[in-house]
């Protein structure tokens, strides 16, 4: 089995976060947690990665998760010396049954300690202050040697968690993976009876989120879970989880949504889709009324003989291209060529720069692909291709060269 | 031979600027990681345990003295002074830096070589029998139609993203010497009154499920060649399975579907491209065909001191006996040079026994050089008068082991020692078992017998098709070694079968030894090869020289 470590060695540095944040986020969007974590862990674009774990209420679910794909994948345990003596044992325990090969305690050093907290109060003071102390500062200690970190973060969780993507860019750091960013409250609870896992004990009494001793109180029924973190305060993050490094008061405004258009891309280049006339699936083509506008969305593992009857009145096919690592489509376009097809033929989905030759020569027209590949494949490396005619056996053979 | 014509030098070149580009957006990060593994493997680019490998196609296993020193002088410019040859007619080279592949490339264009689908999930390099244009059975030169299949499958844009690698062989004669029957598509020459044509076989394959290929078209007419195999390979691309990769092989897909179903869909499919070439590939051929011309060969010339050498020298006359094969002309002999010496990597050359070999093509061999699967080289037309020559500037490169088709020419993966994919190492398996037979001096008296050796269920040692085949499994993280009897890779084909449990490696060398032993003593004569004496006798008899008598060992 695959292993990271087993990756390409690349002999370059990463790409900026950002960018690969965007590419992961696009590339694992309908994934499942398990799969997403799964991919974290071997895939060359995340890099050295640890999971950070509470040991709280619902970590043992990631720490599960991880020990089924890896058992030696680091595991970063912040111990703030105020935590609650269950929670201790309850690590010790967890780490054990799941046989984690490498739980790394993470505590502040002693000389910040007893410059900043000799006698353990600050937390009455200034709970940012002590979060900083004995949180952030150790973890960004420890991450230091890391490309990438997994935490349990989920968007039920309310806050400026509610809009979490799996993958976020840690002002272009490092990498933050939230494989359960999008399981409900309900996913959590089923997968712990399902694996049978051990419960943290303070659950039980009425801890649904369970932080360091001094700020962690009891949350009643219908009250948000982390109600019972800081309660009373204006404050719902430690630290470790700012955005852009600082902490952020108020509700969070939900991120500007700009509709992105995908990109059409021909023998000129880039440019806007011009069909507005909208896209009909075959099951539904028997259906359509023929005014001379009539198009279709093929998926890959369709059956262009299905076609032969409607081709005549059909302006225009959409090839759906679901990996660019699956060529079907290519032979789905020479097919409906050689059947007469004489409209428009377009591949989309994910067909990179270097298949703009192929998808030529098999017959389509062009390609549509989504903005964040353009972005990352600009309109100069799709033109690089654009004498798709040259160098082409195929013609040759065929007495059209 | 054939040289590449204009158009075939610009592919290249532009082959190598497309892939030194892609190289550079894969450091600038336009390319992510998952995006370049395809497009470096289209160009024969591997991430192998230690390093990147890069496997060079040398078509149809054929090569001149110019290709082989420029892969000399590869190998000590930008690797570690060697290549590897393969059972697939290609050089692997170890050791090669991603920022030099697209120099090593160029430096390939230079002779018209490259390493263009030598991996990846495309149509690979075309293999052919090595004794092609030489061989005394053959009813036409298998290459020219290898290399119009090369030109076809060359960048072919509906076959660059197959569901997994195909892999086709064409043989010119009745006897099968390029293992057909385990390719994806096998082709052997068939004479059909005065027409020629091939008999179509899909769907074999060793790897983890080992088949014999089926029969799809009994006779198919040179002229439809290309039309027929782009309806199969379209059809598999189709059809083929994309969920899992063990099931993706077209031989999966042909057991899945029967060949009969298969063969109605290849024929609808052959019914809408039969037209679309037209005859230009027809045109093409004949100008191909153009550049195999045979070599003159000199009649006449007395070859009495092949004789004389024969009777004086007996290192000659044994190397005479194992390593040559009859020309179609009497006075020539085709040479094999054994990469197999006893105790080294089997296929493994040095540069600076490439450029010997290369200097004895030009000297006494019209220019000619093959790669066989059989992991050696193939000096195809060497005139008997200058045997003891060639003989003696081999042995003084270390090219002189008189093995050829004996227990020590063994066929064996790279194993654990380069492989990221092996579970078993194959090439020190290999070594003790060459060194072991060496000091018991058994070999000529063993006489032919086929020992191939996989480090992994992908096979890619060949041990289904071998006579004794060896598969390194890995038991609990140790090495287990399995015993299969009886395959074979001619045109008799067949599939060997499994003793029973396996061995450490520390007794793998003396099972092996004790087989032997079981066949020296039960053959009827000196004559019956090993094949022949199981294939009378089964598996009993060397059931209990592996694992003792089968009563005792129910007593135990």
């Amino acid at each position: 089995m695959a292993t990271k470590g087993k990756e390409m060695p690349l002999e370059s540095a990463l790409a900026p976060a950002a960018d690969r944040v965007a590419h992961l986020n696009a590339r694992y969007r309908n994934h499942a947690a398990q799969a997403v974590l799964e991919r974290a862990l071997g895939d060359a674009q995340v890099g050295r990665v640890a999971l950070v774990s509470s040991f709280g209420a619902e970590s043992v679910v990631l720490l599960h998760m991880l020990s089924v794909i890896d058992r030696s994948t680091p595991v970063l345990f912040i111990d703030t010396r105020m935590l609650f003596e269950e929670t201790l044992t309850y690590q010790a325990d967890v780490a054990a049954t799941l046989g984690l090969t490498d739980v790394r305690t993470i505590r502040a050093r002693p000389e910040a300690l007893a410059a900043h907290d000799p006698d353990g109060v600050l937390h009455r003071s200034d709970t940012d202050a002590c979060c900083a102390l004995r949180k952030v500062e150790p973890l960004e200690r420890a991450l230091a040697h890391f490309d990438a970190w997994i935490t349990g973060r989920k968007r039920f969780q309310g806050g400026r968690r509610a809009v979490l993507d799996f993958f976020e860019n840690e002002d272009d750091r490092r990498i933050k993976v939230n494989p359960l960013a999008h399981w409900r409250p309900e996913d959590v609870q089923d997968y712990i009876v399902n694996n049978r896992l051990p419960r943290h004990p303070l659950v039980a009494r009425g801890f649904p989120s369970i932080g360091c001793a001094p700020c962690t109180s009891r949350v009643a029924a219908g009250e948000n879970p982390r109600a019972g973190r800081w309660r009373d305060q204006d404050k719902d993050e430690c630290g470790i989880h700012f955005v852009n490094g600082r902490a952020v008061r108020g509700p969070q405004p939900a991120p500007q949504e700009e509709p992105e258009m995908n990109v059409i891309v021909t023998d000129r280049g880039f440019a806007p889709d011009d069909w507005t006339q909208g896209f009909h699936r075959p099951e539904t083509l028997g259906e359509a009324t023929g005014n001379g506008v009539l198009a279709l969305d093929l998926p890959s593992d369709a059956d262009p003989c299905d076609l032969a009857d409607h081709l005549g009145r059909v302006t225009m096919i959409r090839v759906d291209f679901p990996s660019f690592a699956d060529g079907r489509g290519f032979t789905l376009a020479r097919r409906l060529r050689l059947m007469g097809f004489k409209g428009r033929l377009r591949a989309r989905g994910h067909v990179i720069a270097d298949q703009y030759a192929m998808a030529r020569r098999a017959g389509f027209d062009e390609i549509e692909i989504a903005p964040d590949l353009a972005r990352r494949q600009p309109e100069a490396q799709w033109r690089r291709r654009s004498a798709w005619q040259a160098h082409d056996y195929q013609s040759r053979l065929r007495g059209l060269a | 031979m054939y040289e590449y014509s204009e158009f075939d030098t610009a592919f290249v070149r532009e082959r190598v600027a497309q892939f030194r580009a892609q190289v550079e957006r894969r450091i600038d990060g336009a390319l992510t990681e998952d995006e370049f593994k395809p497009l470096r493997l289209m160009n024969g680019l591997y991430l192998q345990l230690h390093a990147y490998m890069l496997r060079v196609a040398v078509p149809y296993g054929t090569l001149d003295p110019a290709k082989m020193r420029q892969l000399a002088h590869i190998a000590e410019r930008w690797d570690k002074g060697y290549g590897h040859f393969t059972t697939r007619q290609n050089i692997q080279f170890n050791w090669p830096r991603l920022r030099d592949v697209p120099d090593m490339l160029d430096a390939l264009a230079d002779v018209g070589m490259h390493a263009i689908q030598t991996s990846g999930n495309t149509i690979r390099n075309v293999t052919s029998d090595h004794f092609a244009g030489a061989a005394a059975d053959e009813i036409a030169d298998p290459r020219p139609f290898a290399e119009l299949i090369r030109q076809w499958s060359t960048d072919h844009p509906e076959f660059q993203f197959l569901p997994r690698k195909f892999k086709v062989a064409v043989t010119g004669s009745p006897n099968d010497r390029a293992v057909i029957k385990s390719h994806d598509i096998g082709l052997r020459m068939l004479r059909k009154g005065d027409e020629i044509g091939f008999e179509v076989v899909l769907g074999g394959g060793l790897g983890r499920t080992p088949m014999i290929a089926k029969v799809i078209r009994d006779f198919l007419p040179v002229a439809d060649l290309l039309p027929y195999l782009e309806s199969i390979v379209s059809v598999y691309n189709q059809l083929g399975r994309r969920d899992n990769k063990f099931k993706a092989r077209v031989k999966i897909t042909v057991h899945e579907h029967g060949i009969d179903r298969i063969r109605e869909l290849v024929e609808a499919e052959f019914a809408l491209r039969r037209s679309t070439f037209g005859g230009a590939d027809q045109q093409i051929l004949r100008e191909i065909e153009a550049r195999f011309r045979r070599p003159t060969l000199r009649d006449g010339r007395p070859a009495d001191a092949y004789e004389a050498s024969r009777a004086a020298d007996p290192v000659f006359r044994a190397w005479a006996d194992t390593n040559l094969v009859a020309h179609r002309h009497p006075d020539h002999a085709i040479v094999t040079i054994s990469l197999k010496a006893h105790g080294a990597t089997p296929g493994d050359a040095s540069a600076d026994q490439m450029r010997v070999m290369a200097d004895l093509a030009e000297e006494f061999g019209h220019d000619e050089l093959r790669v066989s699967h059989e992991q050696n080289i193939v000096l195809p037309h060497v005139h008997k008068a200058d045997l003891p020559a060639v003989h003696a500037r081999l042995a003084a490169a270390g090219l002189g082991t008189a093995n050829i088709g004996l227990v020590s020419d063994i066929i064996a993966c790279p194993g654990m020692d380069y492989c990221a994919l092996a579970t078993a190492r194959s090439i020190p398996i290999a070594q003790q078992i060459a060194t072991r037979f060496d000091e018991l001096k058994l070999e000529h008296d063993i006489g032919p017998i086929k020992l191939k050796i996989s480090g992994c269920i992908n096979a890619c040692g060949h041990h289904h098709v071998g006579h004794i085949g060896i598969l390194g499994l890995d038991r609990a993280g140790v090495e287990n070694y399995q015993i299969t009897l009886g395959g074979d890779g001619t045109e008799a084909a067949s599939i060997g079968e499994r003793t029973g449990p396996g061995f450490p490696a520390d007794e793998i060398v003396g099972a092996v030894e004790r087989l032997i032993g079981a066949y020296l003593k039960h053959r009827e004569s000196a004559e019956e090869t090993f094949l022949e004496t199981y294939r009378r006798l089964g598996m009993a008899p060397f059931k209990e020289a592996l694992y003792g008598d089968e009563r005792q060992r129910n007593a135990a």
